[in-house]
């Protein structure tokens, strides 16, 4: 009787946290449409959200439209859409290999991203892909980071071990450092410096193919990403006690592994290596929804992600204006207070 | 709610010419083993012995070298994982800890080869793990956060996440490990009842040679690359079995008596200790864990004292229960005495088959022996009151009493 009594309780406990789920939900998407429409106001030319709503409606050939449609939206969207994908990203490699100071760029994406772009900017192999234009930076970034990617998913296909392949990623990532840093050595004080600001990230110069890639690519991927929800669960027992419930475990494996790297290398590859958004916004939404239940943490890291990613854009655009500042200088200012207090509080072991 | 256990003699599990380890490197080769419902089979052996390759090789986590399981007659390997989990579940040594889980969320996992793709509880499935909480005693548990219990709490919860699989074969590698005894013992009366009750058959390796001789139907010996022994613990556990299985050399497992002993090292003299009735297995216990060499007697072979003192190593003379102690095996007793330092009487309850043992006592204090005496010299009946004895109340004062004059 008693019993039953406590299931009943539970299950109005769980009806009530799932009612405050949603307003926590409805909360976040609220503070992300805000901060969008304020790093779109925002600037060295303010706009009226009326002369916004203006611009936006009807696009005339007047500066404020051109500064809407080719600068501020694209950047305000690269921000919502970069910061949810990396915080996925992260998310799932925390899940995968139980750890909780794991982030998107652990197994050697941004620095094979990295060192793709150090040899087009930092030598003269630019000069031969010239025709390349300004699409040579994210062609070589996407190279570096889905070469990396396909190197983890092989070897993650042979090793069972998760311990093993982080290490691996790790390596593969000094070793990719290593030859940056000869480079970066060898070339020339003005190069090393535009080298330097693309290392730190930025949400400034999408062009709007781009936005559509993310969009229709990131969803899809996140989509996917939330079927795998159950599974992923289990997951956090480890690959033994998964096995034993059911699952695939290879294959879910290589799933995670794909769907971690596609994201964080796509990210990459357009707004360069942006730091511990992955790593720190997980345990955000761990924090506030205070569950490990992916079904929650996965839309909640999505949004959290959006949230953070665009306020820190707002930071570096707005704390020493007119002077930006570099994004991952940001966000580490950001993450790193957050991840050495979540491991204070003890709260984010895994 | 309990189910009923259907008829023994059908084996739920069964490997045939069964080879298990790595390749090229079978740890444990030929085994031909079949399991029953509602049977609680113990995998006893030493560490390394590859219990618990057996094990992750029956759940599937390792390929088999060589041989066949069968589960209900069907082949392992053409069984589904997704349709494997919803027959067997395992509780792992691996320690598990995720952060932010709830104990009923924890369970809830166990669900999971029973819920729809997105993991969502139906109501049977909330009853279930309901029920399951109930059967590992952790009802109360059900709010608190996994990561804050205690071994012996996070054991049983682990217990009731397996069951929540709703299995007919339970797999579990050393289950009772860094358990205190309360939740050691609790663990073990929890398997027990689900073998019974809901006829689920459970495996599980142990170090408690005691506890296994208890709790299994029966249990595999595992020693030396194969199964030495698969049978009743009864006739399996025998003290020669165990010695040879843990390769004891100063302790001796007692099957009478369910429990090991363990041997002194004997760098003391030898004292001879006339006992009877139980009045002597704890004073042999401190004897021989003070390092004396014993001798005792005469003791009827059916007494426990003489199971105790055999697993100790002591030089015993015994006699059977059927007839009266001749006076041929107290002579013998006596020339041991004349061998000894010192003797000692237990207090033993000096009537019938052990009147005559009383002679031993009064015959030592007159070969200039010194005797010590547990024997309550007030409430005594006259005629054992003996003289020429150094009485003393306590095992505690026995020792320190013989350390002064031996």
């Amino acid at each position: 009787m008693i019993g039953q009594k406590l299931s009943a309780y539970r299950h109005d406990l769980s009806h009530h946290t799932a009612l405050s789920h949603t307003t926590i939900f409805m909360l976040l998407a609220a503070s992300i449409a805000a901060l969008v429409l304020l790093n779109i106001c925002w600037g060295s030319v303010p706009l009226s959200l009326s002369r916004l709503w203006h611009c936006l409606i009807r696009p005339d050939g007047s500066t404020e439209s051109l500064i809407v449609w080719k600068i501020r939206l694209p950047r305000a969207l690269a921000g919502v859409l970069c910061g949810g994908g990396l915080a996925v990203s992260g998310l799932l490699l925390q899940v995968y290999f139980r750890n909780p100071v794991v982030g998107p760029f652990i197994l050697g994406i941004s620095s094979g991203a990295t060192l793709m772009v150090s040899l087009v900017m930092l030598t003269s192999i630019a000069l031969q892909i010239a025709f390349l234009g300004p699409f040579a930076t994210a062609l070589a970034a996407i190279a570096g980071a889905y070469g990396v990617m396909a190197v983890v998913v092989a070897i993650a296909a042979r090793v069972k071990n998760g311990i093993t392949l982080l290490i691996m990623g790790l390596m593969m990532g000094y070793l990719c450092h290593a030859v940056t840093a000869v480079l970066m050595a060898l070339a020339e004080k003005q190069q090393v410096k535009g080298f330097v600001l693309w290392q730190l990230g930025s949400f400034s110069g999408f062009k709007w193919i781009e936005i559509w890639l993310l969009a229709g690519i990131g969803s899809l991927l996140v989509m996917s990403v939330y079927l795998m929800a159950k599974p992923l669960n289990a997951m956090l027992l480890g690959e033994e006690y998964a096995l034993s419930m059911g699952i695939d475990v290879r294959r879910l494996r290589m799933a995670i592994l794909f769907c971690a790297c596609a994201l964080a290398g796509m990210i990459t590859s357009m707004a360069g290596p942006v730091a511990f958004i992955g790593l720190a916004v997980p345990h955000m939404a761990r924090m506030v929804f205070s569950t490990s239940d992916n079904r929650v943490l996965i839309p909640a890291t999505l949004l959290f992600g959006a949230l953070v990613a665009s306020g820190c854009d707002f930071a570096a655009r707005f704390l020493l204006s007119p002077v930006e500042l570099p994004l991952s200088a940001i966000t580490a200012f950001f993450g790193a207070p957050v991840v050495i207090r979540l491991l204070m509080k003890k709260q984010v072991q895994l | 709610m309990t189910r009923h256990i259907e008829k023994r003699g059908k084996s739920v599990l069964e490997c045939k010419g069964l080879s298990v380890g790595y390749k090229n490197a079978p740890v444990i080769r030929d085994i031909n083993i079949g399991i029953e419902r509602g049977e609680f089979v113990t995998l006893l052996g030493p560490n390394g012995a590859g219990k618990t390759t057996l094990l992750r090789t029956l759940s599937r986590h390792l390929q088999p070298v060589s041989g066949t399981i069968t589960i209900d007659g069907r082949d392992i390997r053409d069984i589904r994982q997704a349709e494997l989990a919803r027959i067997m579940a395992v509780v792992l040594t691996e320690k598990v800890s995720p952060p932010l889980f709830d104990v009923f969320q924890f369970v809830a996992l166990g669900r999971y080869p029973h819920t729809d793709f997105l993991g969502r509880l139906s109501q049977r499935d909330r009853e279930v793990v309901q029920r399951c909480l109930r059967a590992v005693h952790a009802e109360e548990l059900q709010s608190r956060e996994f990561a804050s219990l205690s071994d012996g709490e996070k054991q049983k919860v682990l217990v009731a996440r397996a069951l929540a699989q709703e299995p007919a074969i339970l797999l579990l590698d050393e289950p009772t490990a860094h358990l205190d005894l309360k939740h050691r013992m609790e663990v073990m009366t929890i398997l027990r009842h689900l073998c019974q009750s809901e006829g689920i058959a459970v495996i599980a390796s142990l170090h408690d040679v005691d506890i296994a001789s208890k709790v299994s139907d029966r249990v595999a010996l595992v020693k030396d690359g194969v199964i030495t022994h698969f049978g009743y613990p009864e006739e399996v556990l025998t003290s020669a079995n165990v010695s040879t299985l843990y390769d004891f050399d100063s302790a001796c497992f007692s099957s009478h008596l369910g429990s090991i002993e363990l041997r002194g090292d004997c760098h003391r003299g030898r004292v001879f200790v006339v006992a009877g009735m139980g009045t002597g297995a704890s004073v042999y216990r401190t004897l021989a864990k003070q390092g004396y060499a014993l001798s005792t007697g005469v003791l009827l072979s059916n007494d426990l004292d003489c199971f105790v003192a055999k697993g100790l190593g002591a030089e015993c003379i015994v006699h059977p229960p059927e007839s009266a102690i001749p006076v041929e095996t107290l002579a013998q007793a006596l020339t041991r005495i004349s061998k000894c330092q010192a003797v000692i009487d237990t207090g033993f309850y000096a009537s019938g088959a052990y009147k005559n043992n009383l002679q031993l006592i009064e015959h030592a204090a007159t070969l200039g022996k010194p005797v010590f005496s547990l024997r309550q010299q007030d409430t005594a009946p006259d005629e054992t009151r003996l003289c020429g004895l150094t009485p003393v109340n306590t095992t505690s004062q026995l020792l320190e009493v013989m350390e002064e004059r031996i």
